[in-house]
C-alpha cells in the first residue's frame, strides 16, 4: 500500500491552531473519526493518547507520528495537520512539533501495517520533504505537496 | 661535544618524522605502533640509519618508565562508570585469561622451539597481555564508537593484564634462572603479596596526590608536572616494596582520574602528550634495539607461535573468561580478535636477556615477531571488524572546543564553544530559541571577531563563534543541537536505534498491544527495561538488541544502571 492511499484531501489541515500536545491529537481523532463511522473521536483519542504514554511518537525535527490499533477499522487510515504554532510534544530532540501524522491501523495486525509505519518515518525524516511540506498554506495544497513530494522520493529511491 | 649534538639531533629527528608519519598513517588505518616500530629498525643498525643501539639495560629502564607513564594515562582516562560492565569480565581477562592464554601459547612455543614446559611458558607469559592503547588509537584514528561492553572490558583488561603478565613473567625467569622445571606454590605467595601491594598503594597513593594537588597553590604548569613525579613516585615505590609497581600506577591514574582535581584538563592533557611521547620512544627504541636479520632467522617458529596465539589461545582464553558473563557472542568474537600486543612483550623479553638465561635472544626475537604479527594481523583488520559485527553505537562528531573552568567549587561546569558549519541544524535559530538542555546557558556569541553584545535575539549564522556554559554531561546533546547531521547511513540515529523512541517504563505488554505482537504472559508486567536488563544479565549497554516478533528493542539511553529510553525498530 502507497502511503498517499492512506489520506484524502478531507484528512488534511494546513496549520492548525492548535495549544497543546493533547489538543492536538483531539483534533487529528476528530478528523480521523469523520472518515471511520464505527469509531468515535473519544476511542480514536484514548488509542493515540495511550500508545503517546509509551513514548512519545516525535520523530524529532519537528515531526510527530501518533499511531494506534484499533478494532472496528477495516482498512490503515490517515490524517495529516501542519501545525502553527508549533508545539511541545516531549520529542527526543526537544524540537517542537510542527507536522504530524496520525495513523490508525486494524486490530488484524499484519507486517504491512508496520512497513506503512516504517515508510511514513523514512519519509518524513527526509529534510527537503518536510520544508517543502512546512511552506504550504492550505490543505489542499498541503495535500498536493505531499503527493508530489512522495513522488519524486520514490523516483530517486 | 660533537657526539652529543649528533645524538640530540638523532633523537630529535626521529621523534619528528614519527609524528609527521602519523598522519598519513591514520589515513590507511595502518597500527601507528607499528610505524613508530619499522622506523626504528629503519634507522637502527641493520638499515639506513646504522645506529648501533644493545644496551638492554638502558632499555629496560627507558622501557619501564615509559610503560608507567602509559598505564598512569591510560588509568587517568578510564571512566569509573565504564566498570559497571567491563570490570569484572576484565578481570577475569586480565587473571584467568593471561594465564589460559600463556599456558596455551607455551605449550606451543615449547613444541615448536623443543624446549621444556616452564620455558615454554615463559615465552608465553611474555607475549600474555594486551594492548588497549594500540587498540583505542586504531578505533579512533577510525572515528569509531564500540558498544560500552566491549569498549570497557577491552579498556580495562589491558590496564589490568600488564601487571599480571610481568609478575608471571618475573616469576618464571626466576624459576627457570634456578633451574626448575615446574612451578610451587611459592608463586602463589608472591603473586598475592605483588597484587595486593599494587593495589593498596596504588589507591592510596592515588588518594594522597589528590589530596596534595587540591591543597597545593602551585603554578598552573605545575600541577601536570606534580601528577607526573608523583606517578613515578608510586610506581618504583612499590616496585622497592616488592609489590606490583605497573598495578600501583594504573591504579593511582584510576584514582586521579576520578576524583574532582584541580587543573583536571591541564594534567589529562599534558599526559596524554607525555604517554604518547613514551610510546614513540619505546617504540623507536625497541625498532633500533632489534637486529631484523636475527627476526628472519626465527621467522617460520614464530610465525606458528603467533598464529596460535591469535587463532587458538586468545579466542579460547575470552571464550572461557567470559563464559559467566553472558557476552553475545559477536563481542566475544571482536573481543577475542582484538588482543593486540603492544610494547609490553618487548620489553618483557628483555627479562630473560638481564637474567642471561639460555636461549633469552631467542625468546626475544620470537616476542618481537609476535608482536609483528599481532599488529599487522589484528591491527588492520579491528575497524573493519568492529564494523561487520555491528559493534558500532552512533557517536556525535563533537567539533567543538571545551574549556575548563577552573572556578573553586565548580569543578564540573566547563566552557564549551562551537563554530557553525553550513549544515549545522542550528542556522536561523537565535539562542533565545535554541532549545538547550536545562541548565546549559548560552554564554555570547562572536561574529566576525567581534563579540555581539546582547545576542539573545540575533539569528546564528555561518561561522557564529557561539560560547556556551555546560556541564560535560550535556556536551553530547549540544553536539547533537548544534553540529552537523551528516553521519554514515548505517549509524543514524533513526536506523540505528529504529525510528521510534519509547520509555524504559512502559510495559512489555503494552507496547506489544499497540503493535499486535505476542509475548509470553509472564513477561507482560514487565517494563521493557526490566526485560531488556534480564536479557543481558543486568548489565545492559547502550545499542543492545532484542528481537519483539517483527520488531526489535535497542537500549537507547541509560542513566547509570538504568534503562530510562529504548528504541523501536520496525524494519530490520
Amino acid at each position: 500500500m502507497n502511503i498517499t492511499e492512506l489520506i484524502s484531501p478531507q484528512r488534511v489541515v494546513a496549520r492548525l491552531g492548535t495549544t497543546s500536545k493533547k489538543r492536538a491529537l483531539e483534533q487529528l481523532a476528530e478528523l480521523l473519526a469523520g472518515h471511520a463511522p464505527s469509531l468515535t473521536p473519544e476511542e480514536i483519542f484514548d488509542s493515540l493518547i495511550g500508545r503517546e504514554r509509551l513514548g512519545s511518537t516525535g520523530l524529532g525535527q519537528g515531526v510527530a507520528l501518533p499511531h494506534g490499533r484499533l478494532a472496528g477499522l477495516t482498512e490503515p487510515l490517515g490524517a495529516f495537520a501542519s501545525l502553527d504554532p508549533a508545539i511541545d510534544f516531549d520529542a527526543i530532540d526537544h524540537q517542537p512539533v510542527d507536522l504530524m501524522f496520525a495513523l490508525l491501523v486494524p486490530a488484524e495486525s499484519t507486517d504491512e501495517h508496520l512497513q506503512i509505519l516504517a515508510d511514513l518515518a523514512r519519509r518524513f525524516s527526509d529534510k527537503g520533504f518536510t520544508e517543502d511540506l512546512r511552506h504550504a498554506a492550505t490543505g489542499e495544497e498541503l495535500y498536493q505537496r505531499f503527493l508530489t513530494q512522495d513522488a519524486r522520493q520514490r523516483e530517486s529511491a | 661535544m660533537d657526539i652529543v649534538n649528533q645524538l640530540i639531533l638523532v633523537a630529535a629527528a626521529l621523534l619528528l618524522i614519527s609524528i609527521l608519519v602519523s598522519v598519513p598513517s591514520r589515513r590507511v588505518g595502518m597500527p601507528l605502533l607499528l610505524v613508530f616500530l619499522a622506523l626504528g629498525m629503519l634507522a637502527g643498525a641493520e638499515g639506513p640509519g646504522a645506529l648501533e643501539f644493545d644496551n638492554y639495560q638502558a632499555a629496560y629502564l627507558i622501557g619501564s618508565v615509559a610503560l608507567a607513564i602509559i598505564l598512569f594515562d591510560g588509568g587517568l582516562g578510564t571512566r569509573a562508570t565504564t566498570f559497571r560492565v567491563g570490570l569484572r569480565p576484565a578481570l577475569s581477562l586480565a587473571t584467568l585469561g593471561v594465564i589460559i592464554t600463556a599456558a596455551v601459547t607455551g605449550l606451543v612455543a615449547s613444541l615448536v622451539f623443543e624446549l621444556n614446559w616452564l620455558q615454554g611458558l615463559l615465552l608465553g607469559a611474555i607475549v600474555g597481555s594486551t594492548d588497549a592503547a594500540a587498540v583505542f588509537g586504531l578505533l579512533h584514528a577510525q572515528g569509531l564508537r564500540l558498544k560500552e561492553r566491549v569498549s570497557a572490558t577491552l579498556e580495562i583488561e589491558s590496564g589490568a593484564n600488564d601487571p599480571m603478565a610481568i609478575f608471571l613473567t618475573l616469576a618464571l625467569v626466576e624459576l627457570v634462572a634456578a633451574g626448575a622445571t615446574r612451578l610451587d606454590s611459592g608463586v602463589l605467595v608472591m603473586l598475592v603479596q605483588q597484587m595486593g601491594l599494587g593495589l593498596v598503594l596504588g589507591y592510596g597513593g592515588g588518594r594522597l596526590l589528590v589530596y596534595v594537588i587540591n591543597r597545593l597553590p602551585l603554578a598552573t604548569s605545575l600541577y601536570p608536572l606534580l601528577a607526573l613525579a608523583g606517578a613515578l613516585v608510586i610506581f618504583s615505590g612499590t616496585l622497592n616494596l616488592g609489590g606490583s609497581g605497573f598495578l600501583a600506577v594504573y591504579v593511582a591514574g584510576l584514582v586521579l582520574g576520578n576524583r574532582p582535581l584541580q587543573a583536571n584538563l591541564g594534567i589529562q592533557r599534558f599526559h596524554d602528550g607525555i604517554a604518547w611521547l613514551a610510546q614513540i620512544g619505546m617504540f623507536l627504541m625497541l625498532g633500533l634495539l632489534v637486529t631484523p636479520s636475527a627476526l628472519l632467522a626465527v621467522a617460520l617458529p614464530a610465525l606458528a607461535v603467533a598464529l596460535a596465539l591469535i587463532l587458538i589461545a586468545r579466542p579460547l582464553a575470552v571464550f572461557i573468561s567470559l563464559l559467566p558473563f553472558g557476552f553475545p557472542l559477536r563481542e566475544q568474537i571482536f573481543v577475542g580478535w582484538v588482543g593486540l600486543r603492544g610494547a609490553v612483550p618487548i620489553i618483557l623479553a628483555l627479562f630473560p636477556l638481564l637474567a642471561d638465561l639460555p636461549n633469552a635472544q631467542r625468546y626475544f626475537n620470537v616476542a618481537f615477531f609476535v608482536v609483528l604479527v599481532s599488529l599487522i594481523l589484528q591491527g588492520w583488520t579491528l575497524a573493519p571488524l568492529a564494523r561487520r559485527l555491528g559493534l558500532e553505537v552512533p557517536t556525535t562528531p563533537g567539533w567543538h572546543r571545551r574549556l575548563e573552568l577552573d572556578l573553586p567549587g565548580q569543578l564540573d561546569y566547563e566552557m564549551v564553544v562551537y563554530v557553525l558549519s553550513e549544515d549545522s541544524p542550528a542556522l536561523g535559530e537565535t539562542p533565545a530559541t535554541l532549545r538547550v538542555p536545562p541548565g546549559v546557558g548560552v554564554a555570547g556569541l562572536i561574529r566576525d571577531h567581534a563579540v555581539i553584545a546582547g545576542c539573545e535575539a540575533v539569528r546564528l549564522a555561518v561561522g557564529d563563534h557561539l560560547l556556551l556554559l555546560a556541564r560535560s554531561e550535556d556536551v553530547e546533546a549540544l553536539d547533537k543541537l548544534l553540529t552537523t547531521d551528516k553521519v554514515p547511513e548505517h549509524l543514524r540515529e533513526s536506523r540505528f536505534f529504529g525510528e521510534f523512541v519509547l520509555d524504559g517504563h512502559a510495559t512489555l505488554g503494552d507496547v506489544a498491544g499497540v503493535y499486535g505482537v505476542e509475548v509470553p504472559a509472564d513477561s507482560r508486567d514487565s517494563s521493557l527495561a526490566e526485560v531488556l536488563a534480564r536479557a543481558f544479565k543486568r548489565r545492559p549497554v547502550v545499542g543492545d538488541r532484542l528481537p519483539l516478533g517483527n520488531l526489535e528493542l535497542v537500549v537507547r539511553e541509560m542513566e547509570g544502571e538504568t534503562i530510562t529510553r529504548v528504541g523501536l525498530k520496525l524494519t530490520h
